[in-house]
Parts: C-alpha cells; sequence; structure tokens
C-alpha cells in the first residue's frame, strides 16, 4: 500500500512526556523541508501563470533579503582591529 | 547618551570589582539578588549541579526513531517500538478523525468530533478533537493500552489539540510521526477561491 517504509521519515520521538516540545520540533523541522508551506500551496490550483509570478517575487525577495543581511552584517562590524595603524 | 554609557560602565566595572575578590579570597561565589541581599553559593555544589545536568542530558536521547533493523535497548511497557499500537489522527480542515490500531493494523478504537456530539462547524474546532481526543484515550485504556505512537495526516485545526487531547487522557505518546500527503504533482486540486 505505503510505497515508503513507515515510521522513519518526518518522524520526533517525545522526551519525557513533553509532548508539546515534540511537535514543536517537527513543526520546525517540517517548515525547514517546506512541507508545510508545500501542503497550504496545494489545497487550492495554482494556475501556471500565478506559479511563475509568485516564483520570481520569491527570488526578488530572496536576493534582497541576501544584500541586506550582508549590508547590516557588514556595518555592524564595530570591534575590529585599526585598519589604519601606522598612518 | 554619554552619561548613561558612563554610569552603565561604572556598575558593570563595580559589579566586576565585587565578584573578583570574593572569588579568588573565599572559593564561594556571592551573588548579589535584587534586593541587594547576597546568596551565598559553593562552587561545588553549582559544578555539581552542571554535572547532573550534563549526564541526563547525554542519557543517549535521539529525535530519530529506533529503526526495524537496528537493536536499541528502548522498551515501552516491555514492547519495543515496532509492537506499540498505532494512533492515526486525520486532522481535515472541517473534521478530526482518530483511529486507534494496534501494530498489525487491527482497529481497537475509532472516534471523531462528529462521534462526540458536535455538529457542522463546531466539528472543526480545536476543542472537539480535544474531546475526541480524551474519549479515544480512555476508551483504549479500557483495552488495556498505554503507550502510543502517533501519526497525524493533515493540516486542520484539531492537529495538536487531538495530540494533547490523548495525553490528557491518560495514553503515553512515545513518538509524533507526520504523514501528511503531498503529491508530487498528482490529481488537480479545485480552483481557486475567490472571496
Amino acid at each position: 500500500m505505503s510505497r515508503h517504509l513507515r515510521f522513519i521519515a518526518r518522524t520526533v520521538m517525545v522526551q519525557d512526556g513533553n509532548v508539546d516540545a515534540a511537535y514543536k520540533t517537527l513543526n520546525r523541522v517540517l517548515t525547514q523541508d517546506g512541507i508545510i508551506d508545500t501542503v497550504k500551496r496545494k489545497r487550492y490550483f495554482e494556475k501556471p501563470c500565478r506559479e511563475r509570478q509568485r516564483k520570481n517575487f520569491e527570488n526578488c525577495k530572496r536576493i534582497y533579503h541576501m544584500e541586506m543581511a550582508r549590508k547590516i552584517a557588514f556595518i555592524s562590524r564595530t570591534n575590529r582591529e585599526d585598519p589604519w595603524l601606522g598612518c | 547618551m554619554i552619561n548613561f554609557r558612563c554610569i552603565l560602565f561604572n556598575s558593570v566595572s563595580a559589579v566586576c570589582r565585587q565578584l573578583v575578590p570574593a572569588l579568588s579570597a573565599t572559593g564561594t561565589l556571592s551573588r548579589c539578588g535584587s534586593r541587594g541581599l547576597p546568596l551565598h553559593r559553593t562552587l561545588f555544589s553549582s559544578a555539581a549541579r552542571l554535572q547532573e545536568a550534563e549526564a541526563t542530558a547525554g542519557k543517549d536521547f535521539s529525535y530519530f526513531p529506533p529503526l526495524p533493523g537496528q537493536d536499541s535497548a528502548l522498551r515501552w511497557g516491555g514492547k519495543k517500538f515496532e509492537e506499540l499500537p498505532i494512533v492515526q489522527i486525520k486532522a481535515t480542515y472541517n473534521n478530526t478523525h482518530i483511529q486507534l490500531s494496534d501494530s498489525a493494523g487491527q482497529s481497537l478504537v475509532r472516534t471523531s468530533c462528529g462521534t462526540e456530539g458536535f455538529k457542522n462547524i463546531k466539528k472543526s474546532t480545536p476543542i472537539a478533537a480535544q474531546t475526541a481526543g480524551i474519549s479515544a484515550a480512555g476508551k483504549a485504556t479500557a483495552k488495556g493500552v498505554t503507550f502510543v505512537r502517533v501519526v497525524v495526516k493533515g493540516l486542520g485545526p484539531g492537529r495538536l489539540s487531538a495530540i494533547k487531547g490523548l495525553t490528557m487522557g491518560g495514553l503515553e505518546v512515545v513518538s509524533i510521526t507526520d504523514n501528511t500527503p503531498v503529491p508530487h504533482n498528482g490529481c488537480r486540486p479545485r480552483k481557486a477561491r475567490r472571496m
């Protein structure tokens, strides 16, 4: 019936009866793997033109965020050795 | 701005000057509480507490389940992981179904929000899922089930509260698996809603 072995993928063990923490871990793993996103998106059909627009938008957003993070990391390098020492 | 930084620096240096002689002189760590009362704790007891924490944390707990091929020493109620009964929770957007079956696949308990007396929109609430979980756990303990593995399917409102209901009803959850069906572009879903 199922083509994959069960209880291997997408499984989280519960430590000391802490079900909430285990569910949070599972949720985090699923979000990082993009499964929650995919399931929400596939609930209704997404037309190919809308899909291309969304992919383009996500690409642009990713580039913007990476560049902004680089800029912030560059600007916040305050404690470093004096680059103009000896001048 | 500059005055604030000066004050902070002075206070931090004052605290450091307080701590350093205390450490070096007597070997005890004295920490001043917020009301100014000194709390004396010996270095030895804090070190012992740290060791305890490390020992319990490094107790070979892994988030991965024991695979059928491996020989792991973990047992729950004398049963191996593969022999524990399975609770399948199907959390749709309108309802939540809970079915308990043993490891072979024989169904033991079946409850849902509808069987608990909820109707229509009240079935698609987390409270209804919790009630269903509690009743399922009650019926399961009557049949002698204690430890259970949970398989969740679907992203509905009752996804977490059904598991909560199971624990509230007295069952011990050992692991949580997510079996939400993800098509690799199979059947075409219904058209997008325009609201």
